[in-house]
């Protein structure tokens, strides 16, 4: 019995060896002139909130933690991104047309008003992404006024 | 003989203006609010509208799009549903395939939804011209 229970182990220590070499390919790619970052001219205050609490998945640049390059943690984390990327990638930013930035801006102000976004699951390891009340105010009345502004063409 | 005819005549009067209120009331009972050609109207009433209204049951369909509100929405919230109407349209989300399994004859055509797509593509465009 003991020597099963043993085997075991070592299987499962050399199952979680074995699957470390089967990385996704990182976010990390390089940040150019189509990124909100770049090609907006963004308040301090939102440039911070946006860079805590959405560009992690919502941009080609993931700050990763340690633990996040570890599998099958890392597997998780990059389908969050592959997910987080097609609903909203902000690299991409200064390629989209009027259209498409307004009604991205306006499911960012529904989303952080209903709390929906960013995630719990995120919020709750990332503390800096957790957004208070007076900061869901801000980027949803940031996210309004730009909309607008896109809208009129100014 | 007299009272009798009053009476009857009160009685038509009530009628007459009953049916009026009651026809008064027919423009907002009308289905879908906002303007749109014809053969868009055929496609959204066959296929999209009985859950998308206000008074649908299906809670999540009438949140997400009500065609019975839908002119009072602001230009910014039109063009987030105009799109909306057309990812959902191009990745073959709605109608619903559980839905299609018991109304079949709700699945779009090919052709019902170039027409939903183009009218949705239309619209916002003129929107975006309205307001720059």
């Amino acid at each position: 019995m003991r020597r099963i229970f043993q085997l075991l182990i070592l299987l499962f220590i050399l199952a979680l060896v074995v699957i470390q070499f089967f990385q996704p390919e990182k976010n990390k790619g390089e940040i150019d002139s189509n990124h909100i970052l770049k090609s907006e001219q963004l308040p301090e205050e939102i440039s911070s909130l946006l860079s805590n609490a959405c560009l992690d998945c919502h941009s080609n640049q993931t700050n990763y933690l340690w633990y996040h390059q570890v599998a099958p943690v890392s597997w998780f984390i990059n389908g969050h991104i592959t997910e987080g990327k097609s609903e909203l990638n902000l690299s991409d930013w200064g390629s989209w047309d009027p259209i498409d930035k307004i009604t991205a801006l306006d499911d960012m102000a529904t989303e952080v008003k209903k709390g929906k976004m960013p995630l719990q699951s995120y919020v709750l390891i990332h503390r800096k992404a957790k957004l208070s009340e007076e900061q869901k105010a801000s980027l949803t009345a940031w996210a309004e006024s730009l909309s607008e502004k896109v809208l009129t063409g100014e | 003989m007299k009272n009798l005819n009053l009476i009857t005549s009160l009685f038509l009067l009530l009628l007459l203006s009953s049916s009026i209120s009651f026809a008064d009331e027919k423009p907002d009972e009308k289905k879908i609010t906002l303007k749109m050609p014809e053969d868009v109207r055929a496609v959204v009433d066959n296929s999209c509208f009985g859950c998308h209204n206000t008074d649908s049951r299906n809670e999540d369909a009438r949140e997400h799009l009500d065609f019975k509100t839908m002119h009072q929405l602001s230009d910014i919230k039109k063009l987030g549903a105009f799109k909306e109407i057309r990812e959902v349209i191009e990745e073959n989300e709605m109608p619903p395939k559980k839905f299609l399994e018991r109304r079949p004859e709700k699945e779009l055509t090919e052709e019902q939804k170039k027409i939903l797509i183009d009218w949705v593509k239309k619209e916002s465009v003129a929107l975006m011209n309205q307001n720059q």
